[in-house]
């Protein structure tokens, strides 16, 4: 088959894809330019009426319309080609860009290329997109051959995540809650600080916090930075530890992780606002010694840091948390109540809400009474789960399965 | 200090597989020299993690470890279906070619793992991308090989067979990789997907891979274009691989993997 078929003759190829798409592309940008930029994402119930609306039309063009050739078109592999090509570039330049809101009004702006999940080009492609992949998975799964399961659950399963993530994003809510030690909330604020009142309450019972011992390092007295002319530039500190830092070799003598200093030493101290303090030995590389204490401090006490030389000096770096979590109560509005411990990556399920623990007030480290958690309800999660799982079984029935054997031979 | 066994390992593995590769005609002393070789590495990302405390995932070195542990692996089990030696070589050196790297740039090993990386859903996460980019590097060395052929020679349609079943496997793991993020991200943060620059480039290579086998599909028999696609796509893998915190969108990535004192 070398003759070539003149453009716009049926069956349509890559040439009249890749053409229709860029026009859909170049329509897209034409309506970004001149349509005013309103953010509006679609809300229950219009999301679940407009969405179930596509979805029938969808079913109902495929049965009508099976056998004629804008159908065998649309569900083609080089329609398929050329959209996902155009995706492509549009998800490329969303990958250099900076994705942030910008005051300026250039052309990037304009365009809504630091805007991309928004602009009408991207938002128009990805619903031909889905009408393309709806189709054939219309048509791979009706007649259901039972050797097509593979295709059904990746094809299906993407068509799903798209459909319901799409329609449920404007559903999404976020927001944060602050709650402080043995006092009770139900109020939640949003990135615009506009409070919003919950149909649950958190007591904060008791905020706990565990950090990694703190690191020593070098830095430059002048500029306060880090000095890093050789790696590592940090060496978490240990009782007894003897180590190598930049030039200087450094042993710690003693080693609090709660202290106080009182005259010319620290002691070992359990007072609120209690800091990590350590007594180091230091040995330059001519060879004099030097002693002293150093200390990254808390909020209520000062860091003190141990002059090596003229340049340089030894600090103690604030310790990092390892783990935090929040000991809340939840009280529903019928009364209940509910003890639970939240933790990052640990949320818990309270009446259709998600509840996370999120952050703390890190000003006052360990001693933070505060907690930040974050609460989100998202209705289309076990959909989009539906077609992740969907997905994940088609991912592993490719691995399973490799690339059959396929007649390559020219005819 | 840990750091400082390395270059016993980089040392013992490039001589066990200088051994193979002198006596590849031995097929049982280079099967074994390949794998002590390949378990010399196993063994000190095991030792690395002991001494961490954590899973050895979180830096560039780091993973490129794990690079440096799976490719000899990879290279192995393509090379006991296939038989092509050339693979086989190809991923050792490769392989060294991360450990040199990661010789000439010693990290901040350091034991922190912020909160949020300390989660089960990290290790899978990490793992399956690993052996992701290596699937896909290797059906790119294939496709190279398939171009050098198709103007050079003619195509062996072996070839073209092993780059398809490379791909659908290193697609397959990347696809896992994908949503295995997503959910993490949904249980953990609240939200399936950030675009954020990373993920951005990881979506990239998943679309780049999409369009070598929807293509290979439809047309089995016209291989040009294709391995040209593959090749491409390979580039797209190193930009998301080793670009990704030069460009100008990595700012606020939670994915690049420095951290401020
Ligand atoms: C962007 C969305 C996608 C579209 C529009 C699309 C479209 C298509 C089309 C039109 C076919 C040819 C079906 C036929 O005519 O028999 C096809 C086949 C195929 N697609 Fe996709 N696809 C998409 C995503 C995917 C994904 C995510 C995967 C893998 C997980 C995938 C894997 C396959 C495979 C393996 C085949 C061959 C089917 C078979 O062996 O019968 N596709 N796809």
């Amino acid at each position: 088959m070398s003759i070539k078929k003149p453009i716009w003759q049926q069956p349509w190829g890559y040439a009249e894809s890749f053409i229709i798409s860029f026009g859909i592309l170049s329509i897209g940008y034409g309506l970004e330019w001149m349509l005013p930029k309103t953010p509006s994402t679609l809300i229950f119930p219009i999301n679940l009426i407009l969405g179930s609306c596509f979805f029938i039309l969808l079913i109902l063009s495929h049965f009508l319309f099976r056998k004629t050739k804008t159908h065998a078109f649309l569900s083609s592999i080089p329609l398929t080609i050329s959209l996902v090509s155009v995706l492509s570039i549009l998800v490329i330049i969303m990958g250099i860009l900076p994705q942030i809101p910008s005051p300026q009004n250039g052309l990037v702006q304009k365009l809504g290329l630091n805007q991309m999940t928004g602009s009408y080009p991207f938002l128009m492609i990805n619903l031909l997109l889905l009408i393309v992949l709806g189709l054939v998975s219309l048509k791979k799964t009706f007649p259901f051959k039972l050797k097509n399961w593979g295709f059904v659950c990746s094809h299906w399963g993407l068509w799903i995540v798209i459909f319901a993530g799409g329609l449920g994003s404007g559903d999404l809510r976020r927001l944060k809650m602050d709650v402080f030690e043995n006092k009770m909330e139900w109020r939640s604020y949003d990135d615009q600080n506009r409070f919003y009142e919950m149909p649950l309450a958190i007591k904060l019972k008791d905020f706990k916090i565990d950090e990694f011992n703190p690191k020593l390092a070098v830095v430059e007295n002048e500029s306060g930075e880090l000095y890093e002319a050789q790696k590592p530039s940090m060496i978490m500190i240990e009782k007894g530890l003897a180590c190598d830092l930049q030039s200087w070799k450094v042993e710690i003598e003693e080693f609090y992780v709660n202290s106080g200093r009182a005259g010319d030493r620290y002691y070992k101290l359990s007072d609120f606002g209690a800091a990590p303090a350590a007594k180091v030995q230091v040995v330059s590389s001519q060879n004099d010694t030097l002693r002293g204490w150093i200390s990254c401090g808390s909020f209520n006490r000062p860091h003190e840091s141990l002059k090596l030389d003229d340049n340089f000096s030894l600090v103690m770096t604030v310790p990092e948390p390892k783990r935090f979590s929040s000991d809340v109560t939840f009280i529903t509005p019928d009364g209940k109540k509910r003890d639970e411990v939240l933790e990052v990556n640990k949320p818990v399920s309270v009446n259709g809400w998600k509840i996370y623990q999120l952050s703390y007030d890190d000003k006052m480290g360990r001693y933070s009474d505060k907690s930040i958690l974050e609460v989100v309800r998202d209705p289309w999660q076990p959909y989009v789960y539906l077609g992740i799982f969907m997905m994940m079984i088609g991912a592993i029935y490719m691995f399973w399965k490799g690339r059959e054997k396929i007649n390559t031979d020219v005819s | 200090m840990i750091w400082s066994n390395f270059i016993l390992v980089l040392l013992t593995s490039s001589l066990l597989w200088l051994f193979a590769l002198l006596l590849y005609k031995k097929e049982f002393l280079k099967r074994l020299f390949i794998i002590l070789g390949t378990a010399c590495i196993g063994a000190f990302i095991a030792f690395l993690w002991v001494k961490l405390e954590r899973p050895p995932l979180r830096t560039l070195g780091e993973t490129r470890l794990w690079y440096a542990f799976f490719l000899p692996a990879i290279g192995m089990i393509t090379y006991l279906r296939w038989r092509f030696n050339w693979m086989l070589f190809y991923s050792l050196g490769l392989s060294l070619l991360f450990l040199g790297i990661n010789y000439m740039h010693p990290e901040n090993f350091s034991k922190t793992l912020m909160p949020a990386l300390q989660s089960p859903w990290f290790v899978p996460h990490v793992v399956v991308y690993i052996f992701a980019y290596a699937f896909l590097a290797a059906s790119s060395l294939v496709a190279v090989r398939g171009l050098y052929q198709h103007y050079y020679k003619t195509l062996d349609k072996k070839v073209m067979l092993m780059a398809d079943n490379l791909v659908y496997l290193g697609f397959a793991f990347l696809s896992l990789g994908l949503l295995f993020g997503a959910l993490w991200a949904k249980e953990a943060w609240g939200h399936y997907w950030t675009w954020d620059p990373k993920e951005t480039w990881a979506l990239i290579t998943w679309l780049g891979y999409l369009i070598y086998i929807h293509r290979r599909y439809h047309m089995p028999t016209v291989f040009k274009s294709s391995l040209w696609i593959l090749a491409l796509a390979f580039v797209i893998l190193l930009v998301c691989w080793f670009g990704v915190n030069y460009l100008p969108s990595a700012q606020f990535s939670v994915h690049t993997y420095s951290q401020a004192p």
